[in-house]
C-alpha cells in the first residue's frame, strides 16, 4: 500500500464510526439533560429497531420509501438542482397509480401491477417536471416550485378521498375502497418488506455504476462544476434537467404507489410518513452519493421506526424521538465537517 | 444469535417495565399531542383515572400517531410488549384494530367509535349529540343576527353529526338560523383556526361552535372580538368568560375503567358501547352569563327530556341541505346511518366534501 | 358587512397571516443576501413561540415574552452558524436539523405550557376611524406586531441598500473574495446575518403565539417558516418584495377561509391550494420579466454546489 493511500483507507474506515460516536455522545448528552438514564434508553432505541425479526422488518419497511425519495432528490442534485419535491411526486404518483387501480380493478395481477406501477411512475415524473419546464425554460428555481408543489399534491390526495373516490362503504371514512391484492408487490420472511425495497437498493446501484462508468454520468458532472465549459461543449442543460427530474420524480411516484398499495391497502390522507422529507435530508448528508445512500436511508428508516418503542416503553413524549433525529444529523455534519477540514 | 437478540430485546424491556411479569398492561394510543388540552388530553385523563383505579395495572401510551397504517405497528409493538388490553382512541383506528385483533384473539381492543366489532375488538364512545343539540339551544337564544358558526378540522361522520346536532338545536329556538361551516384542514392548527374565527364574525355570524382538537384558540379570539362560542372536548370557560356559552365535554374515565373491569373479570362481550350525559361520560358545561334565564330553563328540561328518553335528536322531521325530507316524522334514525353521517341538515351552509 | 367594509376586513385578514411570514422573510433575506441558506427558520420560529409564550405566562407582560422570543430564536440558529461556519457543513442538512431541534425541543419543553391563559398585548384603537368605511375595520384588526412587522419593512429594506454595513453585508453575497480582500471577513458577516434571520423568525414565531393566538400548540407554525424561505425569492431577496410577497400567500390564505365563510361549496381542500398556485403563479410571471435577476452569486454557488 502506498504511503497515500494508508491515511485514506484509515479516514474511510473511521470516518462512521467517529460519526457514530459523535451522535451516542450527542445523544445521551440530551438523555442526561432530560433526567433519564442514557445507556438504557440509546439501548432501546437500538432494540426497538433492530431487537428481533419484526422490529427489523418493520425498519425496512420505512427504509425503502425513503431510499427511493432519497434518490429523486440526489439524481437531480447531479445537474445541480435542489429539489424538495419528492414528497409532492410521492403524492401525485399515489393519486393518479389509485386511479388506474379503482379504472382496473377487476383486471388480472399481470396487468394489475404493472399498470399501476407505470402509471404512478408517469405521474409522479410529470409532477416533477413540471418544474424542471419551468426551471429549463424559465430560469424559475426549481426549489420553491417543487416545494409549494408538494402542499398542493397532498391536497389533491384529501380532496378526491373526502369527495369523488371516498368508499361508499367506509362509514363515512375519507378512503378509497381496499385495493385487490392483485394490485400488491410481493412481500418477503412472512412481514410487510416487500419487492419495492430491492427495487430501490437496486435503483441505488445502478445509479451509482451509471455516475462513474457512463457518459451520462460524466455529462451530469461536466455540466454542474463547470456549466460554461459545458456550454461551450454542446451539452444541453435544459434537456438534462428535465431528465434528471423525471426520473427522480418517476422514483418518488413508485414508492407512493407502493406505499399506498402494500402498506397501506388503500388511498388516504398521511399516505406518506414524511418519506420525501426524510430522502432529501439522507440525501443531502450522503452528499448525493448513490452508495452512501443506502446504509443512511436505512439509519433513517431505523429511527423512524423506533420512535413508538421509545414512547412506549421509555414513557417519553414523541418530541424526543424528534430530537433524536436531529441530533443524528448534527452529529454526521460535525464530524463530517471536521474531517473535510483536516483534508484541505 | 436470534435467541440472544431476543433475550437483549426482553431485558430491555423488562428493565424498563419494572420486571413486574404479572401486571397488566393497557395500552394507549392517541391521534394528536397528549397534552392538547383538548381532545387527546381528554383520553390521557381517562387513562390516568384507569392508571388510578387499578392496583398493578401498567399503562403503556404513545402520542401523535396517525390514523395509517402506522397505527397497526404500533399496537402490535404495544401487544409484543404486553398489552393485554389496547384502546384505540382516535376514529380512523378501527379497521387497524379489526386487523391486528385477528393476530392477536387474546388481547382485547377498544376503539373510539363506529360500527364494527370482532370477537375481540369492541366499540366505546359517548354520544355528545345530544350536549350539542343542547349547546345550539343555547346558541340559538342568544345569536341576534340568527347566524351561527361552525368550525372543523374534516368533513368525518363525528364531527357532521355535531354540526347537524347543534344546528337542530339552535332552530329549535330560532327556527330561521343557519350554520355556516369553515374547515380548517387540520386538527390543531391555531393560526387557521383564529383566521376562521374573525372570517365568520366579520361576515355577520356572531355565535361559533367548533369540533378541533382543543377549543382554546377559538373561544379567545371570539372573546376578543365580543362574540359567543361553544366548546367541545374540554371546558374553557376560564379561557373566555363573556364569550362561552356552554359545551359538550368529555368524561372518559369511568367508562373506561368499566371496560377494564368486564375485562378483568372475563364478562366482556364486544359491542358498541355508547355512554351519554345520564351516565356522567359526556357533560353539558355550565352556562355563561350571556345565556338568558329563560333559555337556561328551557334547555333544562329539554335535557330531562333527552335523559327520560321523551326527546330523541336524531329523529324526524328532518329536511336535508338540499331540501329533501331524510327522516319521516316519529322516525328515529338508524344506527348505520347515524355512525356513518355524510349529510348536512336543512340551515348548514357549506360543503360537505 | 358591506362592501368596502368587507374589504378593510379582508385587508387586515391578509396583513394578518402575513406578518410572521413577512417577519421570518425579511430575516431570511438578510440571511441570503451574504451568501447562506438557512431552511432551519421553521425550528426559529417554534422556539421563539415556545419560548415568547412560556415567558409572557411567567412574567405577565407580553412586551417580555416577545422579547424573549427573539432571544430564543436568535439562540438555536448558533447550532446553523457552527456547522456551515466551523464545520463546512452542507447547508441544507444544517438547516433542516435545526429545523428538527427546534421542532422537537419546543414540543417537549413546551408541553406543559399548554392550556396556560396569558395577558394580551395593548390594543390599537382609533375611535376616529371607528365607523370609517374600509379604515375602520382594517384599524380595528391591527395588532402590534402587525405594525412592527410593516415598519421593519422599511427599516430593514434602507439599511440592506443605504448603510455601509449593508453594503458590506451585500458584498459578501455577491463577491466574497473582493470583500474578503477589502478586510471584511465574510465568515463573521455570514454568522451575523444567520443570527440576525434568528431574531426575526423567533419574533415571527412569538407574534405568532403571543399576540395572533395567544396559543401555545407543538408545530404551530405550521409549515410557514419554509414557504418564507422559498417566497424570499419569490421577493427576489429584496426586501421591499417582501410585503407583497408574504401579502401575497398571506391573502390567499385568508381568501380561503373567507370564501369558505361566505357559503362557496367549493371543497375546502381545493380552496387550500390557493395560496401555493397563486405563489408559483406569482413567481413564473416575474421570471418571464427578467430570469434570474438578483441571486446573490454566493448563494448560487451554494445551490449549484
Amino acid at each position: 500500500m502506498s504511503e497515500a493511500s494508508r491515511p485514506r483507507a484509515w479516514v474511510a474506515l473511521s470516518q462512521p464510526l467517529v460519526c457514530g460516536g459523535a451522535v451516542l455522545l450527542l445523544c445521551g448528552a440530551f438523555f442526561l439533560a432530560i433526567g433519564r438514564e442514557p445507556l438504557s434508553l440509546l439501548w432501546l432505541i437500538a432494540v426497538s429497531a433492530f431487537g428481533d425479526g419484526y422490529a427489523l422488518s418493520e425498519t425496512l419497511v420505512k427504509t425503502a420509501p425513503i431510499l427511493l425519495c432519497a434518490l429523486a432528490t440526489a439524481l437531480p442534485a447531479r445537474v445541480g438542482l435542489i429539489s424538495v419535491g419528492a414528497e409532492g411526486q410521492l403524492y401525485f404518483g399515489a393519486l393518479l397509480g389509485t386511479g388506474f387501480v379503482l379504472m382496473a380493478f377487476e383486471l388480472p395481477g399481470y396487468v394489475l401491477l404493472p399498470g399501476m406501477l407505470v402509471t404512478a411512475a408517469l405521474a409522479g415524473a410529470a409532477w416533477s417536471a413540471a418544474c424542471a419546464g419551468l426551471r429549463a425554460g424559465l430560469g424559475v428555481n426549481e426549489t420553491i416550485t417543487t416545494l409549494l408543489l408538494n402542499y398542493v399534491a397532498a391536497l389533491l390526495v384529501t380532496w378526491v378521498v373526502f369527495g369523488p373516490w371516498k368508499d361508499p362503504l367506509s362509514q363515512g371514512w375519507p378512503a378509497t375502497r381496499d385495493f385487490p391484492d392483485a394490485a400488491r408487490l410481493p412481500t418477503f420472511f412472512d412481514s410487510r418488506v416487500h419487492l419495492g425495497l430491492w427495487l430501490a437498493i437496486g435503483g441505488a446501484l445502478a445509479l451509482h455504476v451509471l455516475m462513474r462508468r457512463s457518459r451520462w454520468g460524466l455529462e451530469l458532472d461536466v455540466i454542474r462544476s463547470n456549466p460554461r465549459a459545458a456550454q461551450g461543449a454542446g451539452l444541453n442543460f435544459g434537456r438534462h434537467v428535465m431528465i434528471t427530474m423525471a426520473i427522480g420524480g418517476a422514483l418518488a411516484g413508485i414508492a407512493g404507489i407502493i406505499e399506498t398499495s402494500n402498506i397501506q391497502g388503500r388511498l388516504q390522507s398521511n399516505i406518506s410518513f414524511g418519506a420525501g422529507f426524510s430522502g432529501f435530508l439522507v440525501a443531502w448528508l450522503a452528499r448525493n452519493d448513490f452508495l452512501r445512500i443506502i446504509p443512511l436511508s436505512l439509519l433513517v428508516g431505523a429511527l423512524l421506526a423506533s420512535g413508538d418503542g421509545l414512547q412506549m416503553l421509555a414513557g417519553v413524549p414523541s418530541s424526543v424521538s424528534l430530537v433524536v433525529q436531529a441530533l443524528l444529523f448534527v452529529g454526521v455534519l460535525l464530524v463530517n465537517g471536521w474531517y473535510a477540514s483536516r483534508r484541505s | 444469535m436470534r435467541s440472544l437478540r431476543r433475550l437483549f430485546a426482553a431485558m430491555a424491556a423488562g428493565l424498563l417495565l419494572g420486571g413486574n411479569a404479572h401486571a397488566q398492561t393497557i395500552g394507549f394510543i392517541y391521534v394528536g399531542p397528549e397534552k392538547d388540552y383538548g381532545y387527546n388530553t381528554s383520553h390521557d385523563l381517562g387513562r390516568q383515572f384507569v392508571a388510578s383505579q387499578f392496583k398493578g395495572v401498567k399503562t403503556l401510551h404513545v402520542e401523535n400517531v396517525p390514523e395509517t397504517a402506522e397505527v397497526e405497528r404500533v399496537m402490535e409493538r404495544m401487544v409484543r410488549s404486553g398489552a393485554t388490553i389496547i384502546f384505540a382512541t382516535s376514529y380512523g383506528y378501527l379497521d387497524y384494530a379489526i386487523a391486528l385483533g385477528k393476530k392477536y384473539p387474546k388481547v382485547a381492543f377498544l376503539h373510539a367509535g363506529g360500527l364494527k366489532t370482532s370477537s375481540n375488538v369492541g366499540t366505546y364512545w359517548a354520544n355528545s349529540d345530544d350536549a350539542m343539540y343542547l349547546a345550539g339551544m343555547a346558541a340559538g337564544s342568544v345569536t341576534r343576527s340568527g347566524r351561527l358558526g361552525f368550525i372543523a378540522a374534516f368533513p368525518i361522520p363525528q364531527v357532521i353529526r355535531s354540526i347537524n346536532a347543534f344546528t337542530l338545536g339552535a332552530q329549535a329556538m330560532n327556527p330561521k338560523a343557519t350554520t355556516t361551516v369553515v374547515w380548517t384542514g387540520g386538527w390543531l392548527q391555531p393560526a387557521k383556526e383564529a383566521e376562521a374565527t374573525n372570517s365568520l364574525i366579520d361576515s355577520g355570524v356572531d355565535v361559533i361552535g367548533e369540533q378541533v382538537d382543543s377549543p382554546i384558540t377559538i373561544a379567545q379570539t371570539a372573546e376578543k372580538r365580543g362574540a359567543y362560542v361553544v366548546g367541545k372536548d374540554v371546558n374553557v370557560a376560564r379561557f373566555a368568560p363573556k364569550a362561552y356559552l356552554t359545551g359538550a365535554s368529555w368524561n372518559w374515565g369511568p367508562m373506561m375503567a368499566r371496560l377494564v373491569t368486564e375485562i378483568k373479570n372475563g364478562t366482556w362481550k364486544p359491542s358498541h358501547v355508547r355512554g351519554d350525559m345520564k351516565d356522567g361520560s359526556v357533560v353539558l358545561d355550565p352556562f355563561g352569563p350571556a345565556v338568558p334565564k329563560a333559555a337556561q330553563q328551557t334547555i333544562l328540561e329539554r335535557k330531562q327530556a333527552i335523559l327520560d328518553g321523551k326527546f330523541v335528536v336524531w329523529a324526524g322531521p328532518m329536511t336535508g341541505q338540499d331540501g329533501k325530507a331524510l327522516l319521516a316524522a316519529g322516525k328515529p334514525m338508524d344506527m348505520e346511518m347515524l355512525e356513518s353521517m355524510d349529510f348536512f341538515v336543512r340551515g348548514v351552509v357549506g360543503s360537505i366534501k | 358587512m358591506d362592501g368596502l367594509d368587507a374589504l378593510g376586513a379582508f385587508a387586515i385578514s391578509a396583513l394578518r397571516s402575513a406578518t410572521p411570514l413577512l417577519l421570518v422573510m425579511l430575516g431570511e433575506c438578510l440571511t441570503q443576501r451574504t451568501g447562506v441558506i438557512n431552511l432551519g427558520v421553521e425550528g426559529q420560529m417554534l422556539v421563539g413561540a415556545m419560548v415568547g409564550y412560556g415567558a409572557t405566562a411567567a412574567s405577565g407582560n407580553p412586551w417580555l415574552g416577545l422579547a424573549a422570543g427573539c432571544a430564543a430564536g436568535c439562540a438555536l440558529p448558533s447550532v446553523h452558524g457552527l456547522l456551515v461556519g466551523g464545520a463546512r457543513a452542507n447547508q441544507f442538512g444544517s438547516g433542516l436539523s435545526v429545523w428538527m431541534l427546534g421542532f422537537g425541543l419546543s414540543a417537549l419543553l413546551g408541553s406543559s405550557l399548554v392550556g396556560r391563559q396569558i395577558a394580551a398585548l395593548p390594543e390599537i384603537r382609533i375611535e376616529a376611524l371607528d365607523g370609517v368605511p374600509f379604515l375602520g375595520p382594517l384599524v380595528a384588526g391591527l395588532t402590534p406586531t402587525v405594525l412592527i412587522a410593516l415598519a421593519l419593512v422599511p427599516v430593514v429594506g434602507w439599511w440592506l441598500y443605504r448603510t455601509r454595513t449593508g453594503l458590506h453585508w451585500r458584498a459578501t453575497g455577491e463577491v466574497p473574495e473582493a470583500a474578503r480582500s477589502a478586510g471584511l471577513s465574510p465568515a463573521r458577516i455570514r454568522l451575523n446575518a444567520i443570527l440576525v434571520g434568528g431574531l426575526l423568525s423567533g419574533f415571527g414565531g412569538a407574534a405568532l403565539a403571543v399576540d395572533y393566538t395567544r396559543t401555545w400548540a407543538e408545530g404551530m407554525s405550521a409549515g410557514r417558516g419554509l414557504v418564507a424561505v422559498g417566497l424570499v425569492i419569490v421577493a427576489r431577496w429584496n426586501p421591499w418584495l417582501t410585503l407583497p410577497a408574504a401579502l401575497l400567500f398571506g391573502g390567499a390564505e385568508a381568501l380561503s377561509l373567507r370564501l369558505q365563510a361566505a357559503g362557496v361549496t367549493v371543497s375546502a381542500h381545493l380552496l387550500h391550494t390557493l395560496p401555493y398556485l397563486a405563489s408559483i403563479a406569482v413567481l413564473t410571471l416575474t421570471y418571464v420579466r427578467s430570469r434570474d435577476a438578483g441571486t446573490p452569486a454566493a448563494l448560487k454557488a451554494v445551490m449549484d454546489r
